[in-house]
């Protein structure tokens, strides 16, 4: 039987003698980038509304398979049944274009996201910009569906969406550089490493609550879902969007949250440092446990007034991400 | 070096056009199998179920764009700190005073932005 449990290594060798190192780094890990997206998403609606459920008294999904686990994947195959609608005054270029553009970067971010010590795709020496970069995209795609979709819910949600992440990419960016200026590079390894005795979040707590409710603006949750208020706005941005269009919408939303978390735990968290188990497991439990965070945030709090929302971000979140910046600056200085 | 380099944005490029592709299988499949009613009404925007009264793209005052405004300094600020802070390691305390002068120059946006009431609504 020894031959048997040989194969994976035996085929693992092939493939690499075959292909080469890179090229096998890259065709697996965009398999399982792509496997893991689907089941992040099919996972994330599920605990959403299990948490939603219990939250409110009630039991959530419980028919479909066990504990109603596979009640997203029943919802996914009943989207994918829906007929994709184009509304007659849409301007359909931008309209078609809008959902691929917000799921496409959003795979771009799982290249450098650092589930172990070596367990990356490629640690990219401006890891954290590339996934900077590539999520201010999704703001561009939502701006595109709205405006084009000629409807005047779709706009109002449209603009107030880019004006909130506007408003809440600076103090996420001022958040994350305080870890950048202490850890001294960009590279996810490297700021994981430099969390070797202690994490981030003790030696930077203000960075870290600033990049916790940034990110929670960022990714259009609660309290911070004016976009989407469904009380005043129908559906924001995505009302004319249906079927799997509007499911590529959400899924890239759910794939935003696994990655924010992620950063956060690279860079607060220390990343996937934990006694006993390895890092990989550290590291996904430490991503689950902050997204359960945020949805138990979402069904907690009350939505904010897009005023208040928007002068929370500038006169306080705004001074205080910069003062913390230039503190940490001096600090450091003195203490080098 | 820059073999490297090409290396990693090649990483980037294959993941970026995986992306489309794999959003765009889905939208494609469902676009084969999925029914097709037909109706003049379907196909109006949707407001709410009433007949749309004219159209979204008319002139409106948005009154973010002086958000927009501020952010632009602001976003700038931001992409010239990067490579400064990565190497900081290597600053002396005349850098660091220029950082800072710099720093609150560029605040000064938000201060102005704030007397000049923009932020009440």
């Amino acid at each position: 039987m020894a031959w048997l449990s040989n194969i994976p290594a035996t085929v693992w060798e092939g493939l690499r003698a075959f292909l080469g190192p890179l090229a096998l780094t890259m065709i697996v890990g965009l398999l399982l980038t792509l496997g893991w997206v689907q089941v992040n998403a099919l996972f994330l609606v599920w605990l959403e509304r299990k948490v939603a459920g219990h939250i409110q008294l009630r039991i959530g999904p419980k028919e479909v398979g066990p504990f109603g686990l596979l009640q997203t994947l029943v919802d996914g195959v009943k989207l994918l049944g829906k007929e994709l609608i184009t509304p007659a005054p849409v301007s359909w270029p931008l309209f078609v274009l809008s959902p691929i553009l917000v799921f496409a970067p959003v795979l771009v971010s799982f290249v450098v996201i650092p589930f172990g010590p070596g367990t990356q795709i490629r640690d990219l020496n401006v890891g954290l910009m590339l996934i900077f970069a590539f999520g201010g995209l999704g703001v561009l795609a939502i701006l595109m569906g709205g405006w084009a979709s000629n409807n005047k819910y779709a706009l109002l949600g449209a603009i107030r969406s880019v004006a909130q992440n506007v408003a809440y990419e600076i103090p996420l960016l001022l958040s994350a550089m305080s870890v950048v200026i202490m850890a001294g590079s960009l590279s996810f390894q490297a700021i994981v490493q430099a969390q070797e005795g202690l994490w981030y979040v003790f030696c930077q707590p203000v960075a870290a609550l600033l990049y916790l409710v940034g990110a929670t603006a960022e990714t259009n949750r609660a309290p911070f879902d004016i976009p989407e208020a469904e009380s005043e706005l129908v559906a924001g941005f995505h009302t004319e969007y249906s079927g799997m269009r509007f499911a590529l919408f959400f899924l890239a939303e759910y794939t935003n949250m696994f990655i924010v978390a992620s950063v956060a735990t690279a860079l607060f968290f220390g990343g996937w440092r934990g006694p006993f188990w390895p890092g990989p497991w550290w590291f996904l439990l430490k991503v689950y446990l902050l997204i359960f965070v945020v949805i138990w945030v979402r069904w907690t709090f009350p939505r904010l007034r897009f005023d208040q929302l928007m002068n929370f971000a500038w006169k306080y979140m705004i001074p205080i991400a910069v003062l913390n910046l230039m503190v940490t600056a001096v600090v450091l200085k003195i203490v080098r | 070096m820059s073999d490297q380099i090409g290396t990693d944005y090649l990483f980037v490029l294959v993941f970026l056009l995986a992306g489309v592709a794999f959003a765009l299988v889905p939208i494609l499949l469902a676009f084969l199998i999925t029914p097709r009613g037909v109706g003049l009404r379907k196909l109006t925007s949707y407001e709410s179920g009433m007949t749309p009264i004219g159209q979204a793209w008319i002139q409106f005052g948005v009154s973010y764009y002086l958000f927009a405004l501020v952010f632009l300094a602001f976003d700038v600020d931001v992409l010239y700190l990067f490579p400064v802070l990565v190497a900081y390691g290597g600053f002396a305390w005349r850098d660091l005073v220029g950082l800072l002068v710099f720093v609150g120059i560029l605040s000064l946006a938000v201060v102005y932005a704030w007397c000049k009431g923009v932020f009440e609504w």
